[in-house]
């Protein structure tokens, strides 16, 4: 018995954290997360496998894309011509509507319903499979839904399917909260999850598994993206990771001696040159410079990055790489600005890094919807470290004004 | 910490002067010129550094030439540093030695000795002169309050100075009601962008509407293809039943003819009797080879064609031989019993013709007790006639007596009838007679009658007359006419009995008296007729014998038909005599007549099977069987045809043809292909429909332009959370500026603002009592209760006002930053009272502070005891 579990397609969504990309490179970032999803269903065809678990968001549900759908549409229709079973728990972003039940899917496709259900398959082999799963109704599901699946059919294998985060305990609790333990109880043989994009093994026996996302979407998303094929070994049901990613995410940390920026334009081109990509790769580059540059340069910085990669394209172009992101930090440099004791600046911090202060300042701005969520995921910290940059920043280059 | 030495190695007006300080008040009192600013300088310049060049004014270079610097001893924490300071880059070459180890210390370990307290810090708290205090008035209310926050936290200008950048630079990014900063141009593209993402996200619906539109058609295409596909083979059905229908046709014409029970006329019977056939065609060829041989022979013998046919039928004819003799016999008996019955036919002959009625039947012979009877009914007869006929005459005796007595025409009738009776009598008795058998017998009853006749003419007329007679007579005439009657009542009686013994013996046309008589010839008859009988029985069994006998003859030799029996014999006794010669004569032609007999034997063994065959079968001649069994072929081909057709058309089709008609079906053919035209054409329309979808369909997924949009619309909102992060930080660095600021501040506050009113009581002679600093007001309390805000206030009274702030500050800040404070002529403004104040005041801070005062003011020297006083004198 052999199956493909894989989840978090997010077909036809955009990249996340670009703010410009070649035409060229656009089209690749268009087409990578059809272009992931194609090789899990090539894979399948080829290894002739009984069935396809996607374990939720295959896409976004608020993006309303026709592209998605068709592709879906299509590429079940070839699962069927070959006779391979697909079954779909939808998650939190593709979550089940009443609008979605009039697009019929082929024949060979399974949709699990609201409430935990057990879909058993009968292999060519003869053997047979119980997988139980649900579709999210909305875009939270904060119930405990680990109490609905039943224990272990008397199926010979039995897989969970399941999109949803471990719990955590704080109030975010609302993706079909689990924990390690509780999935383990139901003794099935394969817990096949979504929701994650990050693809790894909470436990090995029985495998409890995230699928991860076939193509990384953001910086934050880095590493090697792709699907499991899960074959059985005796009685046992070994996952097997395959790349499937059509663009990759890497961020690179480069230490520089230059002092100038023609300088570290040269280094840049020796490291890209030095570093050619296997495959399309968005790069995050973080340049720390051992020494400060001149506050011309400094003021520069920003116009340089551009002016970089529109130059230095061919060389971005052979090594397969494109910068999403140049940030370059300087040496710290001793400060001619008035010092304050350290307490106060903390105790200050404390004031004015806090998530209540930060909607304050926000306000209206929280109600623009596309910086609402961005808005969530800052982190005071964060934030602080960032006001501390910006203020050393502000430090040096007042201080060279001085001068 | 304390200065304890300046030393001036070149610096404004001073070279190579040395001045020793104390730990508390020290006065330096000179007049104008004296050099008290370029002491103040000198102590700033060598702590924090030479201005830049670009002030040359500050910079109090000597005018004499010797080296521009100098060194100020100084004790902190009880070690005491000596910091010389000569012309350099980046404010001046610095030298640090500790004393008390007397160990060379880094340059940049000043500024942490200072720290917190900075050149500006210095300048603005601690180095004190009356310019100082009078920006108070120059400066707007916010840059008095500023300041006094700088007074409240170290170094709090430059930050303020960079939190307000910050502000600046934030207000770039974004402004919440404005339109040019950066992010509110993001979040207006953001909106159009949206606004077009919508815009084509309404295919989204277009899409599911297609979609749906194409899975029911697909359905529906589904469904038509297969109604198509089994309306198509309806139409073929009919189409074939069409079709078959001469099939069908022909197969019920067939089914027509009728059926005729044939057995015994199949194939193998036909060649059981070709088989048959050929046997007898071979015997007969056979026999006529054999026969030609003979013939050849009989060229030889010259045999008489008779015996030729005999010899064929040698073996029927020889038996008939030994039966020759008995035949001549029964010949001869016949012809003599034709003689004997030609003369007994002759004498019954007679006998019918005289006995036999109309009809030829001869009467029949009277049984013993007949004869009896009707000779005793004859006799009673006679007897009843004769008294009859007796009382006749006596009635006519007594009628001719009446006659007599009475007229005579009643007597001549009377007789007339007597003798008319008795005629008649005797005529009936002559002629029945005539009727008896026997001549003899004729004669008697003649007689009898004429004897009748004659006694009744002339016996009977007797005449018994008498008058008186008349009525005896009478009487007697009745009496004898009723034995008359009686008497012909007996003869009637009679002649009846007579009658039906005669009807009984079909004697009635013979008179009663013959039938005697008749009686002796009916037996005669009988018994000739009874020889006849015999005589024709055996002529009978002759002819019998003789005709079987001929029969058998003609059966064999055909030629001897129709000739007598004697000619046959003759014939046969010929043949006899021939074979009987031949039988002596040579072997071959026995062996031949032999071989022929056999082949004869053969030959009909051969017909005789073959005859038995079509026998069998009922049939006459090989003719009608050769018809019987084409006639049986002919349907055998037909059932066999009907039974192809019957296959052909198949079982199930050919009960649907027997249920319709062909018009029927040429109308469902018709129906058929109508249908089959319109789903053909429903189908079409659904595949054209489809193919629209599909191309609609593609273009909605193919056209890239909600991807394209919502890429950029992702960009877009990075370049915002970008921006918008900027725009957070820069105001969070801001804002901490100022949090920090009001931190490092905040809790000193109020113990400077405290110590500040005590201080400014104790200057203004406690005509104000309170200050009030708050980040937006500063006001004072007159002792009275009444608040004066700055703007109120007198110079003097302002300047003090700044006075009792920064010694407060100093004072409550010396743990952090125990610096002296440098007065230089500060108190221009004072009047003398508040002057002494002062005075008293700083004495009292120098206390915990050291206190510099460089005035002109000689009372400054005298205001206070303990003392050190330096002259400082004008050049």
């Amino acid at each position: 018995m052999k199956f493909i579990h894989a989840a978090d397609l997010h077909l036809d969504s955009p990249f996340l954290g670009l703010t410009s990309l070649p035409p060229a490179f656009l089209t690749q970032v268009q087409r990578s997360t059809f272009a992931a999803a194609t090789k899990i269903f090539d894979r399948a065809l080829a290894e002739h496998v009984d069935f396809v678990l996607l374990a939720g968001d295959l896409f976004d549900r608020a993006e309303q894309s026709v592209a998605a759908q068709a592709y879906l549409f299509d590429q079940f229709n070839r699962l069927n011509a070959a006779q391979i079973p697909v079954l779909i728990s939808f998650g939190n972003h593709d979550y089940a509507t009443d609008q979605h039940q009039t697009l019929a899917y082929p024949d060979n496709v399974t949709v699990f319903g609201s409430q935990v259900t057990t879909h058993t398959l009968t292999l060519a082999s003869g053997e047979t499979v119980a997988v139980s799963g649900f579709s999210y109704p909305q875009r939270w599901v904060a119930d405990d839904v680990l109490a609905d699946y039943p224990d272990h059919a008397a199926t010979d294998w039995h897989v969970g399917m399941l999109h949803g985060a471990v719990r955590s305990g704080g109030p975010a609790d609302h993706y079909a909260p689990f924990t390690v333990a509780e999935l383990q109880a139901k003794h099935y043989d394969y817990w096949a999850l979504g929701h994650i994009h990050h693809h790894q093994l909470l436990a090995s026996d029985p495998p409890i598994v995230y699928a991860g996302n076939p193509q990384g979407r953001s910086v934050k998303e880095t590493g090697a993206r792709g699907a499991y094929l899960v074959t059985s070994h005796g009685t046992k049901l070994v996952p097997e990771f395959f790349p499937t990613a059509a663009i990759m995410w890497e961020p690179v940390t480069l230490d520089s001696s230059a002092t100038t920026l023609v300088e570290l334009g040269q280094k840049l081109v020796a490291w890209l040159q030095a570093h050619p990509a296997s495959q399309p790769t968005l790069t995050v580059l973080h340049v720390t410079l051992g020494q400060a540059l001149s506050a011309s340069d400094t003021a520069q910085l920003t116009d340089w990055v551009a002016l970089f990669q529109r130059t230095q394209h061919k060389v971005l172009q052979t090594a397969q790489r494109e910068f999403v992101r140049v940030t370059v930090q300087q040496a710290a440099e001793p400060l001619t600005a008035p010092k304050l004791d350290q307490t106060y600046w903390k105790r200050g911090g404390q004031q004015v890094f806090t998530v209540a202060n930060q909607q304050d300042l926000l306000g209206k701005l929280l109600q623009e919807p596309s910086l609402a969520a961005w808005a969530q995921d800052l982190s005071p910290a964060d934030l602080k470290q960032a006001a501390t940059e910006r203020l050393n920043q502000r430090l040096r280059e007042g201080g060279d004004h001085e001068s | 910490m304390n200065l304890k030495t300046l030393t001036l190695f070149g610096f404004g007006q001073f070279h190579d002067q040395t001045f020793h300080l104390q730990a508390g008040f020290n006065v330096l009192l000179g007049p104008n010129e004296a050099g008290k600013s370029t002491i103040t300088q000198f102590i700033t310049a060598i702590l924090f550094g030479f201005p830049t060049k670009k002030h040359p004014e500050l910079r109090y270079e000597p005018l004499d030439g010797s080296r521009f610097g100098g060194a100020i001893e100084f004790e902190q924490d009880d070690v005491t540093y000596r910091v010389t300071r000569v012309d350099g880059p980046r404010g001046g070459k610095v030298t640090l030695q500790n004393l008390t180890t007397d160990l060379p210390l880094p340059a940049s370990q000043l500024e942490r000795l200072l720290a917190p307290v900075d050149a500006q810090l210095f300048m603005a708290v601690y180095a004190l002169n009356e310019s100082r205090l009078g920006t108070v008035f120059q400066a707007s209310k916010q840059a008095l309050i500023d300041r006094l926050r700088h007074v409240g936290a170290v170094g709090s200008d430059f930050w303020l100075d960079q939190a307000h950048a910050l502000d600046q630079t934030s207000a770039t990014r974004y402004k919440p009601q404005g339109r040019k900063p950066t992010l509110n141009q993001l979040l207006a593209e953001h909106a159009a962008l949206t606004a077009k993402l919508t815009k084509a996200n309404a295919a989204y619906q277009t899409y599911l509407t297609l979609r749906e539109q194409q899975t029911a058609n697909k359905r529906q295409q589904t469904e038509l293809t297969t109604q198509l596909h089994q309306q198509r083979q309806v139409t073929t059905a009919k189409e074939h039943l069409l079709q078959a229908w001469p099939v069908y046709q022909q197969w019920q014409a067939l089914q027509a003819t009728p059926k005729v029970a044939a057995s015994g006329f199949t194939q193998a019977d036909m060649t059981t009797f070709e088989r048959l056939s050929s046997q007898v065609k071979a015997a007969q060829t056979t026999l006529q080879t054999d026969q030609r041989q003979l013939q050849t022979l009989q060229a030889h013998t010259q045999l008489p064609k008779l015996f030729q046919a005999y010899l064929a039928v040698s073996d029927q004819v020889t038996p008939l031989f030994d039966d020759l003799a008995a035949v001549t016999a029964r010949d001869q008996e016949r012809n003599q019993l034709l003689t004997q019955k030609k003369d007994l036919e002759q004498r019954t002959n007679d006998y019918e013709r005289q006995y036999a009625d109309a009809n030829g039947q001869m009467p029949q012979a009277f049984s013993l007790a007949t004869t009896q009877k009707f000779k005793q009914l004859q006799s009673s007869l006679a007897l009843a006639t004769q008294k009859r006929h007796r009382l006749q005459q006596q009635l006519n005796q007594a009628n001719e007596t009446y006659r007599q007595l009475r007229p005579t025409r009643q007597r001549q009738n009377l007789l007339a009838n007597k003798q008319v009776g008795w005629l008649i009598a005797g005529l009936v008795v002559l002629v029945g007679a005539m009727f008896l058998p026997g001549a003899l017998i004729k004669l008697i009853g003649a007689a009898g009658g004429v004897a009748i006749g004659y006694y009744g003419v002339f016996i009977v007329d007797g005449e018994t007359p008498v008058g008186r007679e008349l009525q005896q007579l009478s009487t007697e005439f009745q009496d004898l006419q009723a034995q008359l009657r009686e008497g012909g009542q007996r003869l009637d009686e009679l002649t009846t009995q007579i009658d039906a013994i005669g009807t009984a013996h079909d004697l009635d046309r013979l008179p009663a008296e013959q039938w005697l008589a008749v009686q002796r010839a009916i037996s005669d008859w009988e018994r000739l007729t009874h020889q006849l009988d015999q005589v024709h029985q055996r002529l009978t069994t002759i002819d019998e014998a003789q005709h079987h006998f001929l029969t058998q003859v003609t059966t064999a030799l055909p030629t001897l038909a129709n000739q007598s029996v004697a000619a046959v014999v003759e014939q046969l006794t010929r043949l006899r005599t021939t074979q009987r010669q031949l039988a002596s004569q040579n072997g071959e032609l026995a062996d031949l007549s032999g071989r022929l007999k056999r082949d004869q034997q053969a030959l009909t063994t051969a017909q005789t099977a073959r005859d038995t065959f079509l026998q069998t079968r009922n049939v006459a001649t090989s003719g009608v069987f050769y018809q019987r069994y084409q006639a049986a072929r002919e349907q055998g081909n037909q059932q066999a045809q009907r039974q192809a057709l019957a296959d052909q058309l198949g079982t199930k089709r050919l009960a649907q043809l027997q249920q319709t008609t062909q018009a029927q079906v040429t109308q469902d053919v018709a129906t058929a292909k109508q249908t089959t035209t319109n789903l053909q054409h429903d189908l079409d329309a659904v595949t054209t429909h489809l193919a629209t979808l599909a191309g609609q369909l593609e273009q909605l997924t193919t056209s890239g332009t909600q991807a394209t949009l919502r890429q950029k619309l992702a960009n877009l909102e990075t370049r915002m959370q970008l921006t918008a992060r900027d725009w957070l930080v820069d105001r969070l660095a801001s804002q901490w500026i100022e949090a920090t600021l009001e931190a490092a501040s905040g809790d000193r506050f109020p113990q400077i603002v405290t110590q500040a009113g005590d201080f400014y009581a104790e200057l203004t002679e406690n005509r104000y009592t309170k200050i009030e600093l708050t980040a937006a007001t500063l006001r004072v309390q007159r002792a009275d209760g009444q608040w004066r805000t700055v703007g109120q206030l007198s110079r003097g009274t302002a300047e003090q006002l700044d006075l009792a702030v920064k010694l407060a500050f100093a004072v409550v800040m010396q743990a952090q930053a125990a610096m002296p404070v440098v007065i230089d002529d500060g108190f221009v403004n004072f009047d003398a009272a508040r002057r002494q104040a002062a005075y008293r005041l700083l004495n009292r801070v120098s206390q915990q502070l050291q206190v510099i005062l460089l005035t002109a003011d000689p009372a400054a020297g005298t205001a206070v005891a303990d003392q050190r006083v330096l002259k400082l004198t004008a050049n």
